[in-house]
């Protein structure tokens, strides 16, 4: 009888400890066991009813304001009819210990049910003007000069429409924030003066950049620049020597050398060397080089020595569309050239091998096309060295040039960073938090 | 002692049957846990997935306006970053809720959306993703299955009041109540059937601009317009606080025979204009005559006329009639609009969309969820080409339960 007795007492033991353990072991409701993310959905509304930064207009205006009615219909009509909401706007306040003020609230119930879930969405005033301060080039190392060829001395050639004067303008528009130094070579003269290795204004002449506006033809100086055995070949009565001694100087000085239309170093350009030659198509103070230009220029940046060679390298490659990294700058700095080009003076890619310009340290800013490249950097590292020695940005496109594509390159090769202002200024800037909450069933 | 013994024999019988009995429920107890617990892991599941096909392009980032099979699934808009969906990308979903076509001229399947007479878009089979390469891409082959909606918030619904002179009542609903003072643009086009004998139908467009009124409501009139004698179709663009809808009504006077649009090319933008005889085997097999063109929703949320190449043939059905192709102009969403005529007085319209977006089609991808046990769903608001639709998706998990009980 006794055992009888301490079993009913284990029974009752275990009964209560059945029971305590089916108190704690609360078991979550269907809905919270599967529930709808409120906190994405309240923010995909908030994203949505932004497309067109109506919601942003609206976070600004007063709110007897008739767009606030708006908005909740728009609320309304978009969330599901078992969502309930509650969007409140804060003015974000900057100093202080607050950090926000209540401005208006809008809902369409008295409460959100047991359960809600809020997301925050931040908006700025279209009064705002944000700033961007750009990395110089050269701020972390040497160089960033930027010399654009603004010589008033020298025609210029496949820049239809435009002249050398307003190109460099445009290019010192839009480059001269991402340089230290920007120098507008006035006259062939000062180009001289740069070849020499003398500063024009103090500037940093190692790693600089040259950014030749007159198209197919570059400025040469008269002078020593256009002398036998330096500027002028006179064995085959061309100003292809010249070009050798740009390569080399761009070798020396570890140069980018950029040209911003077709074939490049086809032409020498000096009103007051040549003022009765003219370059074939009725362009005077121009005296035609041909392909041996474009050639000498990268012997003499391979530190090989002069030859005259008059292949023609470049090809045809038709139309041409930007590369995906060349895409991605365009939004990162802001310039937007139509993504596709007609390209017309290809570069060979054999060049990289022929003048040590290894593939690996390419940039291109149109997508190769068989062996053609359209528009790329290319940087010279000599055999055995793991150095730069010289860079030639090459855009071979058809005339009319864009400049954009130009400073859309330097920038893709260079990569200066963007530093952007504070985003919460005060009064500029409310925050939305839209609080969702589901009505009905379980 | 025989008393001790039954006291035992008594004891020990009670106090099994009281241990099984615990055993049982605290067995229950533990089952239901599990269970909660599964599908609770289904449901954060699903919410995972939706964001990975929501937030994601795909690989390539442009599989939707190419003709190749992705390596990488995903519906996001390259172009974009968060829940903005690729007007192509979903054009290239398998529409798992159409009857699908079969053209014998091309020897191919179509998936099929069709929203009513001359409402439709047809994408070859072997162009368009399929449910199995998309859970092949996702990784979800074999465990989990699932069906992925996406539609349109914003309803607009046309009807015709009054046929002449015609008037229309234009109705924008959101999800859970009517865009009370929102703004439509609209593009009513009208064929013109005049010529002889297989001249080609000429059409006029006209653009306007209303307001609805508080019941989400608005009425357009065309007072020189006689609805009963000539075909017609309206394309309307509401829009309030960032909200955009479509809707689009029309009117033909012929349907016996039509020109039917297949997609045949994403890369090449070619679509192909079908006798329907030939695709239905039904109405009439007589030659018809059309003329295309191409509109398109510009950012001030007007529609603007682009012109198309070859916009105008002759279409027969039968053997040796080969069917005749026009090439999109743009990867910006449009609509095809393809007037066509038999004769003076027979004549209709037929539209399709270049970019789903475009027409507010509903796109239904994946397994008919009905039937499967426990599944979940999780919801999104999303942007394509600014048009607003909601993303649903639905999954169930295909591997069962380790719960004996």
């Amino acid at each position: 009888m006794m055992r009888t007795i301490e079993v009913f007492l284990v029974i009752i033991i275990i009964t209560a400890a059945f029971i305590i353990s089916s108190f704690f072991a609360v078991l979550p409701q269907p809905r919270q066991v599967s529930p709808l993310n409120l906190r994405r959905l309240a923010l995909t509304t908030l994203q949505t009813l932004d497309v067109d930064y109506d919601l942003s207009g609206t976070a600004f205006e007063s709110p007897n304001d008739l767009a606030w009615g708006e908005l909740q219909i728009a609320l309304s009509a978009c969330l599901p009819p078992n969502i309930v909401y509650n969007l409140t706007v804060y003015e974000v306040l900057s100093g202080g210990t607050q950090l926000y003020t209540l401005i208006h609230s809008i809902s369409n119930a008295e409460s959100l049910g047991v359960s809600s879930d809020a997301s925050s969405y931040l908006v700025a005033s279209s009064n705002v003007t944000f700033s961007v301060v750009p990395e110089k080039i050269g701020e972390h190392g040497g160089g960033g000069t930027l010399y654009i060829l603004n010589c008033s001395d020298a025609n210029g050639w496949w820049i239809t429409g435009y002249t050398a004067h307003s190109l460099a303008e445009d290019l010192y528009n839009l480059l001269s924030p991402y340089f230290k130094t920007t120098i507008m070579v006035q006259n062939t003269t000062q180009l001289a003066q740069i070849l020499d290795g003398t500063s024009v204004q103090g500037e940093t002449l190692q790693n600089a950049t040259v950014i030749n506006t007159v198209g197919e033809a570059v400025p040469i100086p008269s002078g020593y620049y256009a002398s036998p055995g330096v500027g002028y070949d006179a064995t085959y009565s061309s100003y292809a020597r010249y070009c050798h001694t740009l390569g080399q100087r761009v070798r020396q000085y570890n140069w980018t050398w950029v040209s911003i239309v077709g074939y490049p170093l086809y032409y020498v350009s000096n009103t007051g060397l040549f003022p009765n030659e003219q370059n074939t198509w009725g362009i005077y103070g121009m005296k035609d080089v041909g392909p041996a230009g474009l050639n000498a220029f990268l012997r003499g940046l391979d530190n090989q020595a002069y030859s005259y060679n008059t292949n023609w390298i470049t090809g045809e490659p038709g139309v041409v569309y930007l590369s995906s990294e060349a895409l991605y700058y365009c939004n990162y700095y802001g310039i937007y050239p139509s993504p596709y080009q007609t390209s017309t003076r290809a570069l060979p890619d054999s060049i990289l091998d022929t003048y040590n310009l290894p593939e690996s340290s390419v940039t291109y800013i149109f997508n190769e096309v068989d062996d053609w490249l359209p528009g790329a950097v290319l940087r010279h590292i000599a055999e055995g060295d793991n150095k730069i020695t010289g860079s030639l940005l090459a855009l071979g496109l058809t005339r009319t040039p864009d400049i954009r594509l130009t400073a859309l390159g330097l920038l893709c090769a260079f990569k200066p960073r963007l530093y952007r202002s504070e985003y919460t200024a005060s009064g500029t800037s409310r925050l939305l938090v839209l609080q969702l909450g589901q009505v009905g069933g379980a | 002692m025989a008393g001790s013994t039954i006291d035992h024999l008594v004891s020990l019988m009670v106090f099994l049957g009281a241990i099984l009995l615990f055993i049982g429920l605290f067995n229950q107890t533990i089952q239901t846990a599990i269970l909660y617990q599964h599908h609770r892991s289904i449901a954060t599941k699903c919410s995972d997935l939706l964001d990975n096909m929501l937030l994601n392009p795909g690989v390539p980032l442009d599989w939707g306006k190419s003709n190749c099979t992705p390596t990488g699934f995903g519906l996001q808009d390259p172009e974009f970053t968060q829940y903005r969906l690729s007007p192509f990308s979903l054009m290239r979903l398998n529409y798992s809720a159409g009857e699908p076509v079969y053209y014998s001229k091309t020897g191919q399947w179509y998936s099929n959306i069709t929203m009513g007479f001359g409402k439709s878009l047809l994408v070859p089979f072997n162009e368009a993703v399929n449910y199995s390469t998309a859970t092949r891409l996702l990784g979800v082959n074999g465990t989990y299955g699932f069906c992925l909606t996406i539609t349109p918030i914003i309803t607009v619904s046309i009807s015709e009041i009054q046929s002449n002179p015609l008037k229309l009542a234009v109705n924008v609903m959101g999800a859970g109540f009517p865009l009370a003072n929102a703004n439509i643009s609209y593009c009513f086009l009208t064929v013109k059937a005049t010529g002889g004998e297989g001249a080609y139908p000429s059409y006029t467009i006209d653009y306007g601009t209303n307001l609805t009124d508080s019941q989400g409501s608005a009425y357009l009139s065309f007072p020189s317009f006689d609805g009963t004698e000539e075909s017609y179709v309206l394309i309307v663009y509401a829009h309030l606080s960032g909200l955009v809808g479509v809707g689009y009504h029309e009117h033909v006077q012929y349907d016996e025979s039509y020109v039917v649009p297949f997609i045949s090319d994403f890369e090449t933008k070619t679509v192909l204009i079908a006798h329907s005889w030939d695709v239905h085997g039904e109405g009439s097999s007589a030659e018809i005559s059309y003329n295309a063109t191409f509109v398109l929703l510009t950012e001030d949320f007007s529609l603007r006329e682009m012109p198309l190449e070859n916009s105008t043939g002759r279409i027969n059905s039968g053997d040796g009639k080969p069917y005749n192709n026009i090439t999109i102009p743009t990867y910006n969403p449009g609509i095809l609009v393809i007037t066509y005529r038999k004769s003076a007085q027979q004549s209709g319209i037929v539209l399709m969309p270049w970019g789903i977006s475009s027409m507010a089609f509903p796109v239904t991808f994946g397994e008919d969820p009905i039937g499967k046990e426990w599944v979940a769903t999780d919801i999104r608001q999303v942007l394509v080409n600014n048009i607003a639709y909601q993303a649903k998706l639905a999954l169930w998990s295909l591997q069962g339960y380790q719960v004996i009980g």
